[in-house]
């Protein structure tokens, strides 16, 4: 029971040693080899040697920090019995190919190219037979302990007179970036080399440390001679800092980029996660490579960023960074500059951001009918609906040419009218009753300027008849004005939403006066409502009510400074339209008040004319009578 | 001459005591520079193969070749390896152009018992390196010095290019030793006694260079013997 007992814990004891072995091989190698995993005690302190950690004290070779990847390969490799296969892989410039492949070329560079220049073959050979010393040896695996401490001197001391440390200890120099790079692979099964690769490499074994039943070897396939390889230091990128990216507020937000066509360098990432050529495809169970493990030796001063391969000249400084969003909004549709120089800066081309700053000119909106343009699922910038000059005495003047914005506005139109005239209450009840609407409605505003300069004709009742009507009339729901945008859906969706019956006769009469650069969309629009409409005439004192209603409807005034958006400056309309009663013009409550007053005194006049009529009438009569 | 001889004796006596020798490669060195990086690359290598108690390896990058070595963390060691060296290059200073060598011992300590003729604690040679140095004086070297001006101006630039050619060469040499060192190191391990648990260098060891006399350096490898107290020479 004893010997079984300690035949057990000796059989257990050598397969740690074993697991162990490999492990610290494993340290070993990729310590001396791949410099995003080596160790840099640059500062100078490091800490007793009776303090480090009891894990690194294994064969008594302190070695520091295992990197985090080679804790996941110990837990890979569970199988000790299973070979562990190292390759040290240098990737280098190949011969240049074609002009035509520039995708990640800059100047000439060539194509990179992977290539096996050490393979370490770690093992434990199991022998046949157990040799019959096992059994009288109980304390064989301190023997072997002890063997496999020389043994992995020597592989410590050969890593650093093997061709390749050379390499290894350039790109561990953060002074300088080269056009090569090491990356490593571990499997449990040794691809084939390639018959060139085969023929200059040469072998070399280690004495094997014998163990009961089998023995601990490393041996090595290596290149003699890295001469024949393009090795060179990279000529570093000077740091392009652009100015004018997009989000910056120097830069117009309407510029379309080009495409740039610097030394940034293509999939430098998505190439890292490519291996040998001969490699095992990623998802192999036993297969573990270094894709991401890289330093950046071609990033200066960046040792810990994962980097693009050697072959690529060195990023820009900047590829970590976007362009910071200062608006703190999503620009939608916006991605950060890409590295990928295949992607042209032409595909960031979209329509004018939202932005709080106001679009160019207000005029411009509607001249170019952009707000219908712009509406196409995107945000848009907030339209500057040219509001007439709001005095009072002009309240009731025709629009005329004085008016800065009075070509920029579609002809008035019953429709338009009552839309101006929705416009017109939301601020004279003090409040603005429109729902709330997406982007898509932004080039409803444009239905609010005119209905703001309806208001200038809304005397000229005789002149037009239409106009007044539908200015009259126009005491239909706000939402009305939405009806303008270039999307029947939400056309419709406001029609849904309200439940008044639209009294107003939509006119496409004035639509010949638009402007030529006026879009298919806004006559679209005017058609939808027209139909939508068909016949809304009403009697004035029906028009009367629905305007009553609406001033009663709509919230108060004081409400709305407080739902002021910050982000419109020049416009007078906001842009951005607020939830229901929410949305004001803290500027326009003393216009909106007169406006109500004149709506108070047109109520009054019209109920007084209607009241003297009979009246004079009557008196006509008997006047006529006397007469 | 007769250091041969004696060296062969001396092989063969350390082969019974199961002590054992590794003779490297001879190295051709003109320059104290070259002998000093030669003996520390060499010594410093030898020494952290052997040295299997706790150790945080440490990589030197030699001043004149394009080698790195590995040391133990261990100031001693290295200041006892300085010191040795610096007796070495004073001693060649005396002796130009002359082989040498340096010898680098393991050895265990036993207590023996005291006896009639010795009391000394015995010494125990498991372990030998000799490390062999072919130094030379360059005729040109002494032009150097005594006419200075000349090899300046004159030729100079093929001084500096056979100088060189010999560095690149010894370079390779040294490469070569090197190489050497990891192989015995891992062929012969079944003679390496017990490793205790200690820091940094396990066992004992002795550096031995050529004294100042030119048949002294057999006498201290014959004293070596002695002290190790092997019954054929006492007999």
């Amino acid at each position: 029971m004893a010997l079984q007992g300690s035949s057990q814990s000796e059989s257990g004891r050598h397969e740690q040693i074993i697991s162990q072995f490999l492990l610290k091989s494993l340290h070993i190698i990729l310590d001396s080899r791949i410099p995003s995993l080596s160790r840099h005690d640059l500062s100078g302190e490091l800490t007793p040697v009776s303090r480090v950690r009891k894990s690194d004290k294994w064969f008594n070779l302190v070695l520091g920090e295992r990197p985090a990847s080679l804790e996941d390969l110990n837990f890979w490799h569970r199988n000790v019995m299973d070979p562990m296969i190292i390759d040290v892989i240098l990737v280098h410039e190949g011969p240049s190919s074609s002009a035509t492949d520039d995708l990640y070329t800059t100047s000439g560079v060539g194509v990179p190219v992977e290539t096996v220049i050490e393979r370490w073959v770690v093992q434990y050979e199991p022998s046949g037979t157990v040799p019959p010393q096992q059994v009288e040896a109980p304390a064989s695996y301190k023997k072997m302990y002890q063997k496999a401490i020389v043994l992995l001197r020597s592989l410590y001391s050969i890593m650093r007179l093997l061709p390749a440390y050379r390499i290894f200890k350039q790109l561990s120099s953060l002074n300088q970036t080269y056009n090569f790079d090491l990356i490593y692979k571990v499997s449990s099964f040794g691809e084939l080399l390639s018959r060139a690769e085969e023929k200059v490499m040469k072998q070399y074994s280690f004495a094997p440390v014998e163990a009961p039943s089998g023995r601990l070897s490393i041996s090595l396939t290596y290149q003699p001679t890295l001469s024949g390889f393009n090795l060179a230091p990279s000529t570093p990128v000077p740091p392009n800092i652009i100015t004018d990216y997009v989000g910056s507020p120097a830069a117009d937000p309407l510029k379309v980029f080009p495409c740039t066509d610097k030394g940034i360098p293509a999939t430098s990432f998505s190439f890292r996660r490519i291996h040998s050529p001969t490699s095992v495809p990623f998802q192999r169970p036993h297969s573990w490579s270094s894709g991401i493990h890289r330093v950046a030796p071609f990033k200066q001063n960046h040792p810990l960023c994962g980097s693009p391969p050697a072959h690529h000249t060195p990023p820009v400084p900047c590829h970590s960074s976007s362009p910071p969003d200062i608006y703190g909004y999503r620009i939608q549709g916006y991605r950060p500059p890409s590295h990928k120089k295949g992607i042209s800066f032409d595909e960031h081309q979209l329509s004018p951001p939202f932005l709080p700053s106001p679009s160019p000119s207000p005029p411009t909106y509607f001249s170019s009918g952009n707000p219908f343009r712009t509406a196409q699922g995107t945000e848009t910038a907030p339209v500057s609906i040219p509001l007439p000059n709001m005095g009072r005495n002009s309240r009731y003047t025709i629009p005329n040419s004085s008016d800065p914005n009075r070509h920029s506005l579609p002809p008035m139109s019953p429709r338009s009218t009552r839309l101006d005239l929705s416009s017109q209450e939301s601020p004279s009840s003090g409040s603005r009753s429109f729902r709330k609407t997406d982007a898509l409605r932004s080039g409803e505003l444009s239905g609010f300027a005119q209905l703001y300069s309806g208001q200038k004709i809304f005397k000229d009742s005789k002149d037009d008849s239409g106009r007044f009507s539908g200015i009259v009339s126009s005491s239909g729901s706000p939402r009305v004005g939405f009806s303008r945008s270039s999307s029947r859906l939400s056309f419709q969706d406001d029609l849904d939403d309200c439940d008044f019956s639209y009294p107003f006769v939509v006119d496409d009469v004035d639509t010949s006066d638009s402007q030529t650069s006026r879009t298919p969309e806004g006559k679209e629009a005017s058609e939808s409502t027209s139909q939508a409409f068909p016949s809304a005439r009403k009697s004035q004192d029906a028009a009367v009510g629905v305007l009553v209603h609406m001033l009663r409807t709509a919230p108060p005034l004081r409400q709305d400074y407080s739902c002021y958006s910050s982000q419109t400056s020049k416009s007078e309309f906001e842009g951005e339209v607020g939830s229901g009663s929410g949305f004001c013009v803290p500027r326009k409550t003393t216009d909106a008040l007169e406006e109500l007053k004149s709506y108070r005194e047109m109520k009054d006049l019209l109920l007084s004319q209607s009241g003297t009529r009979v009246i004079k009438k009557e008196e006509a009569k008997p006047t006529a009578f006397v007469g | 001459m007769t250091d041969i001889d004696f060296e062969a004796q001396v092989y063969s006596v350390h082969d019974i005591m199961n002590c054992e020798v590794c003779h490297l490669k001879e190295l051709e060195v003109e320059e104290h520079s070259e002998i000093r990086e030669v003996l520390r690359c060499i010594l410093h290598t030898i020494v952290f193969h052997r040295a299997l108690g706790l150790v945080r390896p440490k990589d030197k990058d030699s001043e004149l070749f394009e080698i790195t070595y590995v040391q133990c963390e261990d100031s001693e060691l290295e200041k006892k390896i300085e010191e040795k060296i610096d007796l070495f290059i004073f001693w060649v200073e005396k002796h130009p152009n002359k082989k040498s060598q340096v010898c680098l011992s393991f050895y265990e300590v036993k207590n023996n018992k005291a006896t009639w003729f010795t009391n000394k604690t015995e010494r125990l040679y498991w372990e030998q390196w000799y490390i062999n140095l072919n130094i030379t004086k360059h005729p040109k070297a002494h032009r150097r010095k005594s006419h200075h001006s000349e090899v300046i101006i004159g030729p100079g630039d093929c001084v500096m290019e056979e100088k060189s050619g010999r560095q690149a060469a010894l370079e390779t040499s040294l490469h070569e030793v090197l190489f050497q060192i990891i192989k015995f190191v891992n062929e012969k391990r079944d003679h390496i006694p017990p490793v205790p648990n200690v820091e940094g260098v396990s066992f004992p060891y002795e550096i031995t260079i050529p004294s100042s006399s030119d048949s002294t350096f057999g006498m201290d490898m014959f004293k070596r013997m002695l002290q190790t107290g092997h019954p054929t020479m006492l007999s």
